[in-house]
Formats: structure tokens, sequence, C-alpha cells
């Protein structure tokens, strides 16, 4: 299906003719599209409808079956962040080395840090208001911390392309604004940003657009459409993309 | 008193075999303990004592076809633990089962089949000295050899330390950068199977293990920081080879069970007395006030 992208045929990240499969279940396919440049696209459906499955198809973690993803936006300034389980939270390191671990893709294996990657990390922390846990253990985090961290890492790469998988599950009320504050001023600089949500209040405050996962396809189309129930595959209804919140039906 | 300390600390070294027997502990003590701690980390302590069984074949046969030639038998060593590795890892792929159940399913072979081979070719000495290593047997060519694996070891962890780090805490970031997860893997069992293939010699298939995991689980105690782990798990072997090596002279005891008993009875008195989790600690754990300045 063909949507908003085609007044963006030049957009960093393109999909054609896409077709994913986990093992011999094809999930999605003919995906054609284009995500905007600068700009915050939100992934939403049901459960098992391919959003996972996608950002690992864009991600090159999971080779297409057919078609191609187009990406233009280096490895090293590309960065996913799953949801928060795949951490090994055991793992001896601080907010402040994890933030730090950013600058790795693209500073090298072996070099290390100088004064200026210090200075943005403490920048970085202050802008999340995350400076006074700097030294703290991944650990001891609360979901909303951790998520914070994370994020952090992300600016830390200078990330171009932002992949998020439900960044705003199990974190506090404080974090869901500063997280959605940052993510805005990131898309106004013209990193390209992904994100799943589930919830039609952060649906309406963060996306730019939507790409509506169903029945194997994607469709692309506006936020309001969604939040009004008008999706190329009328009637939906919020709940049956999976969304719930205020204005969910 | 002063002669009572040369005649413990320093008369032993006179000898030739105690000089190198040290310098290959402390060449092994720089490299063991920093594959320990991730091996600890990544919830691996016991694949360690599985793939220094893997290596007991590779080195028996060495043992049977050239002797006790150090090059061949960890030539040997270095071959059937990779192989192992490989075919422990091609069997979890294909099935599905979990890589340290046909880990376990590989050293168990692999035991059988080592002494079974060294058992064919060689005499009850032999065995316990394949199994359980020995000082003596230092000599120059094995302990160049001790001292490259070792360097090569250091230098490969090196190189690969952040993509390690990386995938440790978080596999997902580094596939996303476009390196292949399962590389980083190989590459570290590859270089805990040459660490174990260096520490026979001095302490045995089944006891090199040991200067790996004893340490990395000691400093666990000391710190909660990775460089932390890493440097107090080298001091503690380096203090181990030479504690264990005085004991084993001065006591007329095996060098390799003495040098682990010495890092055992660091890991207990540890467990009992250490900075961070030890039974002193919750002991005396109290709840800090809130606004209290945050412990490091």
């Amino acid at each position: 299906m063909v949507g908003l992208m085609e007044t963006a045929p030049t957009a960093r990240l393109q999909l054609h003719d896409l077709q994913l499969a986990q093992g011999n279940r094809t999930v999605l396919e003919h995906v054609d599209g284009a995500f905007r440049d600068g700009a915050i696209t939100a992934l939403v459906g049901a459960n098992g409808t391919g959003k996972s499955t996608l950002i690992q198809g864009i991600m090159g973690i999971l080779k297409p079956v057919a078609g191609r993803v187009n990406c233009t936006v280096p490895k090293e300034r590309r960065a996913w962040l799953p949801q928060q389980l795949a951490l090994d939270l055991t793992f001896p390191m601080s907010v402040e080395e994890l933030v730090m671990t950013g600058s790795w893709p693209s500073h090298g294996a072996l070099k290390g840090y100088c004064a200026r990657h210090y200075r943005k990390g403490r920048e970085i922390m202050a802008r999340l208001g995350i400076s006074h846990l700097a030294h703290r253990p991944l650990g001891e985090l609360s979901g909303g911390q951790r998520q914070r961290a994370l994020i952090g890492r992300t600016l830390m790469q200078e990330a171009e392309l932002l992949l998020l998988d439900e960044p705003f599950a199990n974190v506090d009320a404080e974090t869901v604004d500063v997280l959605t504050t940052v993510l805005r001023d990131m898309a106004d600089s013209g990193v390209t940003l992904i994100v799943v949500l589930h919830d039609t209040e952060q649906l309406a405050r963060l996306a730019d657009e939507v790409v509506v996962l169903a029945n194997g396809h994607a469709h692309w189309t506006a936020t309001e459409a969604v939040l009004q129930g008008r999706t190329p595959q009328s009637p939906l209804v919020p709940l049956a993309l999976g969304l719930t919140g205020a204005n969910a039906c | 008193m002063l002669a009572l300390l040369d005649a413990w600390l320093l008369a032993p070294f006179d000898y030739g075999f105690m000089r190198r027997a040290l310098v290959a502990g402390l060449a092994l003590s720089l490299a063991a303990p920093p594959l320990g701690v991730f091996l600890m980390l990544r919830g691996m302590s016991l694949i360690g004592d599985a793939m220094a069984h893997a290596i007991l074949p590779g080195v028996a046969l060495g043992f049977l076809l050239a002797g006790f030639s150090l090059p061949m038998m960890s030539l040997g060593g270095v071959l059937s633990g990779l192989l192992v590795a490989m075919l422990a890892g091609s069997v979890s792929q294909m099935t599905g089962h979990r890589e340290d159940s046909a880990m376990a399913s590989f050293f168990l072979i692999s035991l059988a089949a080592g002494v079974m081979l060294v058992s064919l070719g060689g005499s009850s000495v032999d065995l316990t000295h394949v199994l359980f290593g020995s000082v003596l047997a230092v000599n120059t060519t094995a302990l160049v050899l001790i001292a490259g694996i070792s360097s090569v070891i250091v230098v490969t962890l090196a190189m690969v330390f952040r993509a390690l780090v990386v995938e440790s805490l978080d596999p997902l970031f580094l596939r996303g950068q476009g390196w292949h997860a399962s590389l980083v893997h190989g590459v570290f069992l590859g270089l805990v199977v040459l660490n174990l293939t260096a520490g026979f010699q001095t302490l045995g298939t089944l006891m090199a293990v040991g200067l790996m995991m004893l340490p990395a689980t000691t400093a666990r105690f000391w710190s909660k920081r990775l460089e932390g782990l890493i440097g107090i798990g080298i001091a503690i072997a380096m203090a181990s080879n030479l504690g264990g090596l005085l004991l084993s002279y001065h006591l007329s005891i095996p060098s390799g069970p003495a040098i682990i008993l010495f890092a055992g009875a660091g890991y207990l008195v540890s467990a009992l007395v250490g900075r961070h989790h030890s039974l002193l600690v919750r002991l005396g754990r109290r709840a800090a006030p809130l606004g209290a300045p945050e412990p490091h």
C-alpha cells in the first residue's frame, strides 16, 4: 500500500514491496512506504500484527523474504530501543557508563573518552533529569529512570534514525513528559523517529503521522484519522488497532 | 625475622623451576580473571568448567602422538576445545535446545574420551599430570607458550572489550550496529579455550578454570564496577599463584590444587567479610535515612 510517503521520495528510510516472515509465517507483505525525515511516525496495530517484526526488518536484523529496505542513515547513527526487559540489569554498569556507550559505534573500539565526551554525557543526563543518578547501577533504577538513561544513550549516539518499542510502558507520568519533549526536540532537529504506541493520548501528543498495521499490510495515514476512527480500514476503531486511552472507544 | 621471611618468601625462588612457574602463573593471572568476570556476568560460570573438559581429548591426542610436548598438547587442546564449542553451538541451533545442555553433553563425552586416550597410551602418572598439572614441567618452551597465549588473550580481549560489554548488557544494541552477536560470542569462547590450554600445564585441565572463576567470583564481594571486578580479580589471581606456589614448595603438596585452594580460601573469606553482599554486610545492614548521601 502506498501512503503519505509519495510526497517524500528522497526520504532516508524507504520500504519497497517488503515482505517479512517469522519462521514460515509471513507477517507483513507488499509494504511500500517512506518514513518522513524529521517526523515522528507511530506504529500502531493489535498484538501480532507485525510491529516488532517491521522494526527488526528496518534494523536489518530480520532479512526480508522479498522486497527491500532502503536506508541511507549510516549504521552507527541508527538506534533501536527495544522494550526494557531486553537489558541484563545485573550487569555492573552505571547510568553514566550506559549513556557513554552511545558514543562507541562512531568513536571506535579502542579509543578512550576525552573531556568533550564526558561533558556531552553530563549535558545529556542534565537534559533528561538524571544527573543525580550518574553513578547509580542500572539494576537500582526505576523503569522511568532506566528509560531516560536509554534515551540518553541514543542522544549520545547522535542517532539520525531512532526506533522505539513502547517507550512509555511502565514509566511514570513525569518521565513521559520529559521523554515527549526530548523526542519532539530530536524530530525538530531532523531525526527520523518511529515509535510503537498503544495509547491514544500519547498518539495525539507525539505522532506526526501513523502507520497502521493490520491483516499483514501497512497503511500510512494521518494521526487525526486514526484518532477519529477514519483509517484506511474504516470503520476500524482504536481498540481494534490495539489502542487504549481516554479517546479509545 | 628477616631470615624467616627470606626462607619462606624468597629462598624458594632460588630454584629455576619455581621462578618459571611463578612467571607462568603471573602471565595466566593477567589473562584468566577478565575472562572469568565476563563468564560470570554472562551467566556462563559453568561453561568454563565444561570447556576445561572439552580440551582434554585434544591434549590426550597430542600426548599420544608426541609425548609430553607442550606445543603439541596445547594445539590438540585448542582444536578439541573449539570443536566442542562449535558442535555444542550447532546442536543448540539445530535442535533449539539451550547451549548449556548441549555443552554439558559434549563435555562429558570429552572427559571420557580424554581419560580413555591417556589411559591407552600412558600410565596413571601421565593421567594425573594431564588432569592436575605440575610446576616441575614448566620449562622455557612452556613458559614462552604460556606467556605468548596470555599476551594474545589480553590484546584480543582489549580489541573486543567494548563489543563484549555491549553484548553482555544489551545484545540488541550490538546487533543494531550490524555486529554479529554470535561472532563476539565465538571469539570470547575461543579466548576461554586458549586460556584453558595455556593453564593446563601448571594447573591441569580440570583446575585451569579455577584461576578464571574463583578470582572473578571473589571480586564480586569487593567491587560493583566492571573495571574493579577485573582489577581485583587479577590481583587475587596473582596473590593466589604466589601463595599457592609457596605453600606447594614448603608443604610438598601439588602446586595446582594449592593455587586453587589459596584462591578458594580468598573466596570464603570474602564471602564472610567482603564489602558487598557478604555475610558481614548483610548482618550490619540498616536502611539509610531519607536524604542521606548515596554510598558508592
